[in-house]
């Protein structure tokens, strides 16, 4: 059984925006509205001052907030970890917009119904592709895979390198990690 | 947070505005005119089951459909696809508040609409008489209708509580996520159902008002109104050394130019002082005046309108 997971190397991230532009394209995304977005945090007191590139998407948690509260169960995960909305289910009671604790759902514009990064599992994944944002990512910041194949790209990096899982103390058990920035903009 | 490119509008919005807020006191509206009318029926006519019903039981009766009616229409209003609200009724998932919530109201409004029937056979009789199979065939199992009585009592205070618990599910909102907020929802639904029974028996039901059976009530609504200024200490003292988050919801709250305000003129000022102060002066030793009787009620039911749209939105407005 295969099972998902995507990394976000926020020393690679530049910031750029391709991820939401490649999203907004290949899932139709009405203009107003977003599945992934990077958000620029800076921090520190000038001069010693830091730049954060965080995505902000759904996480793909384990145990999620969102399927448990759904009235109809259009909210449903997949066994390979992936979670998605049935939009023909969805009565858009915006329940699961606010159960989700990273802020990852919103209101379609056009289709009324919830909508969500699906990590292009109906699109792409299924197809044997990456997930939009991940195939164009122009530092690689991005890293996308199946953790249960021993030699996929994510586990030589969740080998290697410290991931952490946003809100990991809520035990929603997140399957989008993050390597944390410890340099600041460094293709600026 | 910056953005680099693109709204960041979706972060942002209050996704349950204004109808969600009325819902949740009409809902509680509902239950607690019920809940009263009920208690009134139970305690008040053991010994003389024949008696002229009580202004209070009829308005009982007569609010808690019709309330709830409206607030389940506000509720569809609300929905992104108002259409398709029929899936709520034949998708259920249990781990939903919302689901639970669905499933008590299906049961609830329907015995709701029938009580009001039982309790006004006599005006059916003369106005609406399509209406008297209904009713005759309710007399027929009265016994049966009384054992309904107690579980309709049970419904009444499981849609009071749900309506708490459907807002404390959520984890992102520290003002939400507290167990106490369902018990101050159903103490709160049930003052201002008799607030609202009192209201509506005193200017609707004249002729059948039993002064004894308001001075219980009064009596019962200062005790509620007693026990809701410790509930809202509690929640607000539960939040502070909850910390982190629910610490820092807790300051926005309290420092934010209109919520705050609301929240000391609005809920305690009007909905809890206020009704302490009148019952305490002009209300003293139980006297019987209706003009205050009325700004009683009138001050308890804007109060709990003003507590359910402030936990609402402050709840979605002050998160960390």
């Amino acid at each position: 059984m295969k099972k998902f997971v995507m990394i976000h190397d926020e020393n690679l991230c530049i910031g750029c925006e391709a991820c939401s532009v490649a999203c907004k394209n290949e899932n139709q995304i009405p203009s107003g509205v977003f599945r992934v977005q990077v958000h620029a945090k800076m921090k520190g007191v000038f001069p010693n001052l830091q730049t954060d590139f965080t995505r902000a998407s759904c996480v793909m948690c384990e145990d999620s907030p969102c399927v448990s509260v759904c009235p109809t169960g259009a909210s449903f995960k997949l066994a390979n970890g992936i979670t998605l909305i049935d939009e023909n289910l969805c009565v858009s009671c915006k329940y699961c917009i606010l159960a989700c604790p990273y802020n990852a759902r919103f209101l379609n514009p056009i289709t009324k119904a919830i909508d969500k990064c699906t990590f292009c599992y109906p699109n792409r994944v299924s197809d044997g592709l990456t997930p939009a944002c991940v195939s164009v990512c122009p530092t690689d910041a991005l890293i996308f895979g199946d953790i249960n194949d021993n030699n996929s790209e994510v586990n030589k990096v969740l080998a290697s390198k410290s991931v952490e899982y946003p809100k990991a103390h809520l035990g929603t058990k997140p399957k989008l990690g993050f390597i944390k920035n410890t340099k600041g903009g460094r293709y600026e | 947070m910056n953005n680099m490119a693109g709204s960041l509008m979706q972060y942002n919005e209050i996704y349950w505005p204004w109808p969600i807020a009325l819902y949740l006191f009409l809902a509680g509206l509902s239950a607690g005119c019920l809940m009263v009318s009920l208690i009134v029926k139970f305690n008040r006519f053991t010994h003389n089951t024949n008696s002229i019903w009580d202004a209070t039981i009829k308005a009982g009766a007569l609010i808690s459909p019709l309330a709830i009616s409206l607030g389940l229409l506000l509720l569809i209003i609300d929905l992104g696809k108002p259409l398709t609200f029929y899936l709520l009724l034949i998708k259920y998932n249990f781990t939903s508040v919302m689901t639970l919530g669905v499933l008590f109201l299906l049961v609830y409004t329907p015995l709701a609409f029938l009580y009001a029937l039982i309790i006004f056979e006599r005006e059916i009789g003369l106005y609406f008489r399509f209406l008297i199979p209904i009713t005759n065939s309710i007399r027929k199992m009265a016994n049966f209708a009384k054992m309904i009585e107690y579980v309709l009592f049970f419904l009444a205070l499981c849609v009071g509580a749900y309506t708490g618990f459907l807002l404390s599910a959520i984890s992102k909102i520290p003002l939400w996520n507290t167990p106490i907020l369902p018990l101050l929802f159903v103490v709160s639904a049930f003052s201002c159902g008799i607030a609202a029974n009192i209201l509506v028996g005193i200017l609707f039901f004249k002729a059948h008002l039993n002064k004894e059976n308001i001075k219980y009530l009064l009596v019962l609504d200062l005790r509620a109104i007693m026990l809701e200024i410790p509930i809202l200490l509690l929640l607000f003292v539960g939040m502070y050394y909850s910390g982190g988050e629910s610490l820092i919801s807790l300051k926005a709250i309290f420092s934010h130019e209109f919520y705050s305000k609301l929240f000391w003129f609005g809920v305690l000022g009007t909905g809890l002082i206020l009704p302490i102060l009148i019952a305490l002066t002009a209300l003293k030793n139980h006297a019987y005046k209706p003009a205050f009787i009325i700004i009683n009620s009138l001050a308890v039911l804007v109060g709990v309108v003003m507590l359910r749209f402030f936990i609402v939105y402050a709840g979605q407005v002050c998160i960390s």
